[in-house]
């Protein structure tokens, strides 16, 4: 129990520390092949992101990444390519994602402080049948659940995606919170029940300021999973005008099919783009939230 | 008066007894150490007291009212952790008002006790800051500061010091005698430090595998231990213990051979004749000059540990039996020679076959 | 993974924290609900309806084991998906290890710019998922797409379309999850960092060569990390769905080459409505993944070394 604990786990990048038995040549050729993989892998994407901007004769001709005649028309197109407009989708896909970063920060943090900081009989159980649920495929409960939200009437709407998230069904982000939280020491709720807090008060006021770290990660991740969905929306979004932009991109290929390239990589590079965002501004958070739940504690 | 007192406490963990019926009580005012090896039982009866950790057994009561059943913070107590426990992420003065916040006291009065205690503790110019900028010993004032604030009618300290080096740890501990002096609080002080013990307490209370071995003034304890586990624990360096046969018992005094030599102790009670006894005797309490008491013959002298105020002599009796000797100031010994080692009769100390003291 | 138990004091006779299970439970009640409503009821009804002939309208007629009867001897698209999901399965994991591992021990050697080669690989892991991505794999490989473009450039070689052609199709799918091997790599390097230098110091004093230092050092110590990828990689794999659905507009096509097991069961459930039917399908995939998971975890103590 050290304030050591409380930071996360960090894989901080060990620059300085070059294994002195590596020649500067083979040096020289790692960071070269590491460049070119990288290149490489990066290469698909790349090339997606220069062609929406490319005029659409361009796309089968080229395959530089620097378009010939700078173009958004593709944007345009694309925008407005379905009888409901992206930007619409794109609302739809904002507003769901938000709900469920909200609802699997309030639901996740507070079974992880059950299971981490309160005493209570068949705690041990509890957790054991949570730990159960993060190896179990969804698609076990696939089908009662969609039977379940057809009767409550609640298919073709944003219900089915957002309710479950309230409820911490998404127990990797307990298992992730219940990590961190380990950290934290021990004597501080204990300082805090000396100054008359109860459980509430220690876990809004001790807990909760000092994960802040952990909380941003499952928000990020949480995020860009749930913009990211396909399945979920694919079974119970009917509507074109209840779609998310990841439904609206799937429709727009089958609509378009392979005539406008252009506009599709347009509408992919937009979809893409939050997550990108995300990604370079938490990009620490993010590996480090893989390494901590990949690593034993 | 007495103002918490303990009535045959016990905590169990399942079928593990942790502390097992302890009965003590505290006078107001009172500055009470509890010492004991790790695993003594000495924190979980702080946490008891302090209401962090349930009693299996027995009654706390504070102020003459049973609290067994009282919340942490309804108890009148502050505790002072052993990692300090700051919150990292509040200032040093919200550290300080936190709980009187919680218990809805108005703000003014919050500022007012928090400034009064920052005061005395020269930690106003620190108020605003994080405890992540602050060295190991303002955390330590802060702590204190934040037990303070809530007025208190005991603190509780959990080993406070043993997270400092070794300079700040001395300072410390005149500063916190100097802080019971002034605010004159009840104090209970966790600690397996028996120096600290010494240095602090109006009253030592020895533990043992969650029993009272022996409760009494720092000199009581040192003067007369109960037992040889206490008589080892308090004193540095340790106390030597020889082992004796008992014989010709005989008005009061029981006769002793040591190295080949007889020496008479008066005793209280009986002993009976040729028991297995020990003898302890305090390092510091052997002499090399004069006559007189007991004599134990030649000591050949193993090592040397010259500390410039006291010199500590590791040596061997004739019979093979080990001897630690402290003499004070500097002196020219060496492994290998010899010195002739005596006692005075007064700072002996016999112990039976099962440890207990032997009267006087 | 991390050590389940936990290392709080216990409490007994803790009488006056009788107001700790009341909170405990109350923290605990949305997952508890959740727990019920969205995990367990739904398991035990989905088991029920495998035994059903349910298609979500009317009533579930007993059928008793017919489903799986019938899955067993009598549904060719099942044989197909299962062989089109094993082919994924047995060819993505073992490559994603290897390629996640290779460059993570390449990573780790002390190179400056670490945090900028971990997040160019870890990037595509994040948007693979992604229907966008789905979108371009479609277009990399298609007969005019720009791997054949590239082919045709450099090569002068004239590619057919791996997209639509059925003995390639599925290997476009692995790439795509090969791509995305990041993931993976980063828990390996994190737990590269965790073997101790002095280690490779020894082995060096030792007179161990890079390749023996490799092989008896890193690669036993990281044996509990390459468990945790594979069994996480594995259970992943079985549950691909979108790229699969996305390429092939939902059918599995061409002529049924990369029916994913998922797609398969989509296709039963959402599309013909056998909720009874695809609830079978569900448990069998059920038991498929508690059986390489099990299995994992038994032979993990053959080749796992764990140093506590």
């Amino acid at each position: 129990m050290t304030d050591a604990a409380l930071s996360t786990t960090t894989i901080a990048a060990r620059t300085d520390a070059g294994e002195p038995s590596v020649s500067p040549w083979k040096r020289a050729l790692l960071y070269a092949l590491l460049l070119a993989v990288s290149f490489l892998m990066l290469y698909p994407l790349l090339w997606m992101v220069a062609s929406s901007f490319k005029p659409d004769s361009e796309i089968f001709t080229s395959t530089g990444l620097v378009p010939t005649d700078l173009t958004v028309d593709a944007y345009r197109r694309g925008w407005n390519g379905l009888s409901i407009g992206f930007g619409w989708m794109f609302f739809n896909s904002l507003v769901i994602s938000l709900l469920v970063v909200v609802g699997n920060l309030f639901s996740c943090s507070m079974a992880a402080y059950a299971f981490t900081r309160l005493h209570f009989k068949g705690r041990g159980f509890w957790f054991t049948l949570m730990l159960g649920t993060l190896m179990m495929p969804q698609h076990a409960v696939l089908i009662p659940q969609y039977v379940m939200f057809l009767k409550l009437g609640w298919v073709n709407s944003i219900l089915p995606l957002v309710v479950p998230k309230f409820l911490a069904i998404d127990a990797f982000f307990i298992f992730l919170m219940v990590q961190f939280f380990r950290g934290i020491p021990r004597e501080l709720d204990e300082a805090a029940i000396m100054d008359g807090c109860g459980p509430l008060r220690i876990f809004l006021k001790v807990i909760l300021p000092l994960s802040t770290p952990v909380l941003a990660t499952a928000a990020v991740f949480s995020f860009i999973w749930t913009w990211d969905d396909f399945f979920a929306p694919l079974i119970y979004l009917n509507d074109i005008e209840k779609y998310t932009a990841q439904l609206g991109l799937r429709t727009f290929v089958d609509s378009t099919g392979t005539s406008d390239w252009g506009s599709l990589f347009a509408m992919s590079t937009l979809t893409v783009l939050p997550i990108f965002i995300l990604f370079i501004l938490f990009q620490r958070l993010l590996i480090e939230g893989i390494a901590t739940t990949g690593m034993k504690r | 008066m007495t103002t918490l007192a303990l009535n045959k406490i016990k905590k169990s963990f399942g079928n593990l007894d942790i502390i097992r019926g302890v009965d003590l009580a505290i006078g107001s005012g009172e500055f009470v150490v509890f010492v004991g090896p790790s695993g003594c039982g000495k924190s979980t009866l702080l946490r008891m007291i302090a209401g962090l950790e349930p009693i299996s057994g027995g009654e706390l009561s504070i102020g003459g009212e049973r609290m067994n059943e009282r919340a942490a913070s309804q108890r009148g107590i502050a505790m002072v952790f052993q990692s300090y426990a700051l919150y990292p992420h509040m200032s040093v003065y919200k550290n300080m008002s936190f709980g009187l916040e919680t218990a809805k006291m108005p703000k003014p009065e919050i500022d007012k006790r928090v400034r009064k205690a920052a005061d005395i503790l020269q930690i106003t110019h620190l108020l605003e800051r994080k405890p992540k900028q602050l060295s190991g010993g303002q955390r330590q004032r802060v702590a204190i500061g934040r037990a303070i604030v809530r007025d208190p009618k005991i603190f509780l300290f959990d080993e406070p010091l043993s997270n400092l080096d070794a300079e700040l740890r001395v300072q410390t501990r005149v500063e916190i005698a100097k802080l019971h002096r002034d605010i004159g609080a009840t104090m209970i002080y966790v600690t397996h430090d028996q120096v600290e013990a010494m240095t602090l307490a109006d009253r030592i209370v020895v533990l043992r595998a969650g029993v009272i071995e022996q409760h009494g003034t720092p000199l009581e304890i040192y003067n007369r231990p109960a037992n040889r586990f206490v008589a080892g624990f308090i004193g540095s360096p340790k106390m030597n213990f020889l082992d004796v046969v008992a014989s010709d018992v005989r008005d009061g005094g029981v006769a002793i051979d040591i190295a080949g030599k007889r020496a008479r102790l008066p005793i209280e009670g009986r002993v009976a004749d040729s028991a297995k006894l020990s003898l302890g005797l305090r390092p510091e309490h052997i002499e090399t000059d004069g006559a007189g008491g007991l004599e134990f013959g030649a000591l050949t002298v193993v090592h040397v540990e010259h500390l410039g105020g006291q010199t500590i002599v590791y040596g061997r009796l004739v019979d093979g039996q080990s001897l630690t000797v402290a003499l004070d100031g500097q002196r020219p010994i060496s492994a290998g020679s010899t010195l002739e080692v005596r006692i005075a009769a007064e700072n002996c100390h016999l112990f039976d076959e099962a440890g207990d003291r032997i009267g006087r | 993974m991390s050590t389940l138990g936990t290392t709080e004091r216990p409490v007994a006779g803790g009488r006056f924290r009788f107001g700790d299970s009341l909170a405990g439970y109350g923290f605990l009640a949305p997952w508890l609900v959740g727990f019920f409503l969205l995990t367990l009821g739904p398991a035990i009804a989905s088991f029920y309806l495998s035994l059903t002939d349910y298609s979500g309208l009317g009533a579930a007629n007993w059928v008793g084991a017919e489903n799986y009867v019938r899955i067993a001897t009598d549904d060719p698209r099942f044989w197909t998906a299962m062989n089109v999901t094993f082919t994924f399965v047995l060819l993505s994991v073992p490559l994603k290890l290897v390629f996640a591992l290779a460059v993570a021990v390449a990573l780790n050697r002390g190179l400056s710019g670490l945090s900028f080669f971990r997040a160019i690989f870890y990037l595509p892991s994040l948007v693979g998922g992604s229907v966008a991505v789905a979108v371009l794999w479609r277009q990399v490989f298609a007969g005019d797409g720009l791997l054949n473009q590239a082919l045709n450039t450099l090569f002068g070689f004239e590619g057919p379309s791996w997209i639509s052609n059925p003995s390639t199709s599925l290997y476009t799918l692995v790439l795509l999850a090969v791509w995305q091997f990041g993931s993976s790599m980063i828990i390996f390097l994190a737990g590269l960092r965790q073997i101790p230098q002095d280690m490779y110091e020894a082995a060096s004093i030792d007179g161990a060569s890079k390749a023996r230092q490799f092989f008896k050092i890193t690669l036993p110590l990281l044996t509990p990390v390459i468990f945790f990828n594979a069994v996480i990689l594995t259970i992943d794999a079985f549950k691909a769905f979108t790229s699969a659905f996305v390429i092939s507009d939902g059918t599995g096509g061409p002529i049924d080459s990369t029916l994913f097991y998922t797609l398969y069961l989509y296709q039963e459930a959402f599309t013909n409505f056998r909720f009874g039917y695809a609830s079978a399908l569900a448990w069998v995939l059920v038991l498929i993944i508690a059986f390489f998971t099990a299995m994992s975890f038994l032979t993990a103590r053959f080749w796992v070394h764990y140093d506590d």
